[in-house]
């Protein structure tokens, strides 16, 4: 059973419109979900929270329909943003005590681990608390109601790379006990490092969505000047761009033979920014 | 669930100088003074604390919680329902308190009697009605809801303490000390009390249906 499947997702806008969103997520694996600003993460992850409502579409959490089962669903998420952006001046043993009364299995044994694990004083309030601790704090709280998929809006956005490569361990950990987590981010690095799969979505359309590996081999990077290539391999280039050496672009692996092996193997980061300059004349 | 939410809200949300504005009910100990003013402060209560709401941003910490969306209106309209029906009683045992000391008419409207509280329920069930449904419209208009409702809050105001003065039966009946003329003002207060259930049971309702087609 897939943990959340959302099928044919529709929002419109005046500005901007989320086309038949689909995608799936397995158990266990962490997914990134990748786009650029106003790509349609947010929109995707607000209609799966019921924050905004889809103009149509389908949303199942653990083979459940959202909207007929919304509260027992919540009960096994947890969202976690880029900080804890409410109450920051209450302490946050007093947003816990409310918090927790509203979960069936809220674990006591489990919050006070997580907050010796990742050195939470309760006597704190959130605007206290750093960019990384705020999300180690609202990672605590849906930990402790065991939450069995994290959805993380950007939760790395802000740390210092210390602090993200903390972060990215306790994912990588809480995967092995057999948490799914889907996690919006910019910093593809951060998915280099830990995610299973991926979901790009670009203009609010999902362009790919397959392991994250397969992704990033599907294609390489070629540099080159401007009068290097001759007509058949430009017109295999895929969003060239300006690099140190001249230019660059992405090429499919299948079509990399032309090129005499002057090319390198891609990343998550040179696939977005690549795909995302796709259309652009080199 | 209705409890839990009370909890949050009177934890988490509630402004704190709302205790203290319960205890204006005193003012209808004030000679000569518009007792129905006393009502706005709980308005302002509401308002207060739905201000801290939004800059706490306290919908999207519920939105969080593993509660329905409408359950979030539920708990503000828990709330504040609290809210009025706690000074309402703080009136009611203050106006029977100055009923017994028979102090001096008050010559700036209503007695503190029966009859103002009455009215004061009818004016927190406009208050309701027009505050809640710009409210819910768009959660971060805070403040020109409650401009809208207390314009209309106002005006009832003003038309009890005109009324008051210009009408005969309410002056020489209803705005006497009780238990005079009881029957006619117990017609007022059970008016009041099912025009205040009448209006903010249309306000939840229409609010809970504006609140979730918003998108947040």
């Amino acid at each position: 059973m897939d943990v959340l499947e959302v099928k044919n997702l529709c929002k419109r806008y005046p500005a901007f419109e989320l086309k038949n969103v689909s995608f799936t997520l397995k158990q266990g694996k962490i997914t990134g979900f990748i786009g650029r600003n106003g790509a349609g993460k947010s929109t995707t992850l607000n209609s799966l929270l019921h924050f905004v409502h889809p103009d149509s579409g389908e949303i199942r959490f653990f083979g459940k329909e959202v909207r007929e089962n919304e509260l027992s669903i919540k009960q096994n998420i947890g969202f976690v943003s880029s900080g804890v952006n409410y109450y920051p001046k209450k302490k946050l043993k007093k947003i816990t005590a409310i918090t927790k009364s509203f979960y069936h299995n809220w674990d006591d044994a489990a919050y006070e681990r997580y907050c010796k694990m990742f050195a939470l004083d309760q006597n704190k309030t959130p605007e206290q608390l750093s960019a990384g601790m705020k999300v180690k704090y609202a990672l605590a709280l849906a930990l402790s109601h065991n939450a069995k998929l994290l959805i993380l809006d950007e939760p790395t956005s802000g740390l210092d790379p210390v602090s993200r490569d903390d972060l990215l361990d306790v994912f990588m950990n809480l995967c092995d006990e057999g948490k799914s987590i889907l996690f919006s981010t910019h910093i593809t690095s951060d998915l280099d490092k830990c995610a299973d799969n991926i979901i790009y979505i670009k203009n609010g359309q999902i362009l790919a969505e397959s392991e994250i590996q397969t992704f990033v081999d599907s294609y390489k990077v070629v540099e080159f000047t401007e009068n290097e290539l001759n007509p058949k391999q430009k017109e295999t280039l895929i969003g060239a761009k300006r690099s140190k050496k001249g230019l660059s672009a992405l090429v499919r692996s299948s079509e990399a033979g032309m090129f005499n092996g002057a090319y390198t193997d891609a990343d998550l980061e040179s696939v977005m920014v690549h795909l995302e300059k796709e259309g652009n004349l080199c | 669930m209705l409890g839990k939410l009370l909890k949050k809200e009177i934890a988490l949300t509630m402004h704190p100088i709302v205790p203290f504005v319960l205890l204006m009910s005193v003012m209808v100990f004030i000679p000569n003074y518009p007792y129905t003013v006393v009502f706005f402060y709980t308005t302002l209560s509401i308002f207060f604390t739905c201000l801290l709401g939004r800059e706490n941003n306290d919908v999207i910490y519920s939105l969080n919680l593993p509660i329905a969306k409408s359950d979030l209106v539920k708990g503000r309209f828990a709330f504040s329902i609290l809210l009025e029906m706690i000074q309402m009683a703080l009136v009611m045992a203050l106006c029977l308190l100055k009923q017994n000391l028979h102090m001096t008419a008050n010559e700036a409207g209503l007695e503190a009697n029966i009859v103002l509280v009455g009215f004061g329920l009818l004016l927190y069930g406009i208050f309701n009605l027009v505050f809640f449904l710009n409210y819910y419209k768009n959660v971060s208009k805070v403040g020109f809801s409650f401009v809208i409702a207390s314009i209309l809050f106002f005006i009832g105001v003003i038309a009890e303490a005109v009324l008051t003065h210009a009408v005969p039966f309410i002056r020489d009946h209803l705005d006497t000390n009780d238990p005079e003329y009881m029957s006619e003002k117990m017609i007022v207060l059970i008016t009041g009390i099912i025009l205040y259930i009448v209006l903010t049971a249309i306000a939840y309702n229409r609010s809970k249906k504006l609140f979730e087609v918003q998108d947040l």
